[in-house]
């Protein structure tokens, strides 16, 4: 079990107020990505959660208890840290160990449990390392190691593949997803990086300056976000945004278009301009128009191989009925 | 091999230099040790200057070894260097984990501490004999009178007086005494040297990861075995610096002895070797050869026994 329900919490370092009262629920068995720009609160709630930080205001409830003023330890999470904050002076097998001795558990009991988890995440040849010994990838899995022997009700990740390189991020990715589906345990996971998010979420809460800009299913924010903000910070490349007379003529203030749906068409197109960089990733190719009439430059994906380059006259289609429009405060309408 | 051999002429005077500076004294040393050579004396007269024709053996060595003063400048050696650094790290990783929190007047309290560490040692050593530790003037002799007028008075109390009436009457300690001095020493050095343990560990603390804490909290770590499991792991190796530091400065202690009780049944190595010295130049170095291989030993043993229980 592990249903984690934010009841108007608050935070408040000082005079600033960094997170607003907030309201959220995370299902049993839920992947809840907390996914927003550098400094929107997405670790503090996290740490909130863990308890490592204090509420100024509100409840926290785990399973329909409430758990506030509960000790961290004894609120039956597990996390796993960006540093990976592994013992340095601990081999990887007393690492992993450790929660269950605090626990005061037979010696006999924790080296099974030890011998299972190492074995669950590749770890077994290496159970007699210590940590400074492992690379990044290895000192992660030893991190998700100590976490999953403690058998928690829900895991909580702090931006934990950041410090791993491109491949490496990939592959850990793929196998925290793995795991989750493994165990349906609750997974509550921050990061910065929206690829992360859309990939492995259920469900994603948006955040910035500590308030929720829109919480659904990563199709859900794809799909219909609420706001411009959510429309700018999913998807990759960012969507393409006008104000003015284009957006007027929609009955918008602003409309947003995605690079993917914007055609390239030999003429006709609704927007005529001139190729800048043209980025050729073989699968596709991002085309950064300008003198489209425009105030903005708009971002076209092209799929394959499109010979286009610097300077070629080009003309746009954009899918009439994938804009997303929005009002002057920025909200989704319709 | 040719492009080496420049920067090895460059490093070679510094190298000689070195090596001259440390082997010159020794290998005098371990001359004088074994011939006759005394300052002073009216019937041998070619005793006065060093000389192989006064070659003496291991002579000397023995009559080192047979004073009886040999064996308890060892143990007082020995006792008053391991007190030290037992009483140093402790008091110096409780103190440094104390104000490593932070709180107000934290910079007044930090140069506070240290400063003991500011004082002359022989300096030192007058202020504690005389103003601390005198059984009579100093803080010890008012506190023991002032305790033991409290006492006095509490006797005459109507119903309880019988009681205390069966509590002796203190005595103050004599810090001058044969039997105490050595304490008298420890206590002062421990005071002059904890600051700079609780110095070493404070800057080691300040390096502590602080989410490993955090992530021994969540595993349910309390304070003693957040202490224990990563602190005390973490202030390993200065914990080594500060003994293997102080184990050679506390081996050479010279001037507390002096002042505290001029050696009078609390000699140290050192100690000794000055005596010889007045007269009897061989004595003095067989007994400085001894106290060689006792730092060594002393040094191996102690970074051996740190290794083993701290980096585990």
């Amino acid at each position: 079990m592990g249903r984690i329900v934010l009841d108007n919490v608050t935070k408040s370092f000082g005079e600033t107020q960094v997170i607003p009262p907030l309201n959220l629920t995370i299902e049993d068995g839920e992947f809840a990505v907390f996914v927003g720009p550098s400094g929107c609160g997405k670790s503090t709630l996290l740490r909130m959660i863990a308890g490592l930080e204090d509420l100024t205001s509100g409840n926290i409830a785990i399973d329909d208890k409430v758990v506030t003023e509960v000790p961290p330890s004894k609120r039956g999470l597990a996390m796993v840290f960006q540093s990976y904050a592994l013992y340095p002076h601990m081999t990887v097998r007393k690492n992993i160990g450790f929660p269950l001795r605090m626990e005061k558990m037979s010696q006999a009991e924790i080296d099974k449990r030890v011998e299972t988890a190492a074995k669950s995440l590749n770890l077994t040849d290496y159970l007699d390392r210590k940590p400074g010994q492992l690379s990044g990838g290895q000192r992660q899995r030893v991190a998700i190691g100590r976490a999953i022997v403690r058998d928690p009700s829900a895991f909580l990740f702090d931006e934990p593949l950041s410090n791993l390189d491109a491949a490496l991020r990939v592959g850990m990715r793929l196998e925290i997803s793995e795991m989750h589906e493994r165990m349906q345990t609750t997974m509550i996971y921050v990061t910065h990086d929206q690829v992360e998010a859309m990939t492995m979420a259920d469900k994603i809460v948006v955040l910035q300056a500590g308030v929720i800009e829109q919480v659904g299913t990563p199709l859900d924010l794809y799909n219909k976000p609420q706001n411009l903000f959510v429309a700018g910070f999913i998807g990759s490349p960012r969507m393409n945004f006008t104000e003015g007379e284009e957006a007027r003529k929609r009955g918008a203030h602003t409309i947003g278009i995605r690079p993917e749906h914007i055609d390239v068409v030999a003429s006709g197109g609704v927007w005529n301009g001139k190729v800048g960089v043209a980025e050729h990733l073989g699968s596709d190719t991002f085309l950064h128009v300008h003198d489209t009439g425009l105030a903005e430059t708009i971002t076209v994906r092209a799929p394959g191989e499109v010979t286009m380059k610097y300077g070629d006259r080009i003309s746009l289609a954009p899918r009439e009925d994938l804009i997303h429009r929005f009002d002057a405060q920025g909200l989704r309408i319709g | 091999m040719s492009d080496r051999r420049l920067p090895r002429l460059l490093q070679t005077p510094a190298v000689l230099l070195l090596l001259v500076w440390m082997l010159v004294p020794l290998s005098m040393t371990l001359f004088f040790s074994f011939i006759r050579y005394v300052l002073n004396n009216t019937i041998r007269p070619e005793w006065t200057t060093p000389s192989l024709s006064n070659w003496r053996g291991f002579g000397n060595y023995e009559f080192v070894l047979n004073s009886k003063d040999f064996v308890l400048a060892i143990q007082n050696s020995l006792l008053i260097v391991c007190s030290i650094l037992f009483l140093t790290v402790i008091f110096g990783v409780l103190i440094a984990v104390l104000i490593n929190k932070s709180f107000p007047g934290q910079g007044i309290v930090r140069v506070l501490l240290i400063s003991p560490f500011f004082v002359m040692p022989a300096v030192n050593a007058v202020l504690w004999i005389n103003m601390i530790l005198d059984p009579v003037l100093g803080l010890q002799g008012i506190a023991v009178a002032g305790i033991n007028g409290i006492v006095d008075n509490l006797q005459t109390m109507p119903v309880l007086g019988g009681f205390f009436s069966l509590w002796p009457d203190f005595a103050p300690i004599s810090f001058r005494a044969t039997q105490t001095s050595a304490y008298a020493v420890i206590m002062m050095v421990t005071w002059q040297w904890t600051p700079f343990a609780v110095l070493i560990f404070m800057t080691s603390l300040q390096s502590e990861d602080q989410q490993q804490k955090e992530a021994a909290i969540l595993d349910g770590a309390g304070l003693w075995s957040q202490f224990r499991f990563l602190t005390l792991p973490h202030l390993g190796r200065p914990i080594a610096i500060v003994v293997m530091i102080q184990a050679i400065f506390h081996l050479s202690l010279y001037a507390e002895i002096e002042i505290v009780s001029r050696g009078n049944g609390n000699k140290n190595l050192p100690y000794l070797i000055g005596e010889f010295a007045n007269n009897n130049i061989g004595a003095a170095s067989a007994t400085g050869i001894f106290a060689v291989i006792l730092a060594n030993i002393v040094a191996i043993f102690l970074l051996r026994m740190i290794g083993k229980t701290l980096m585990e």
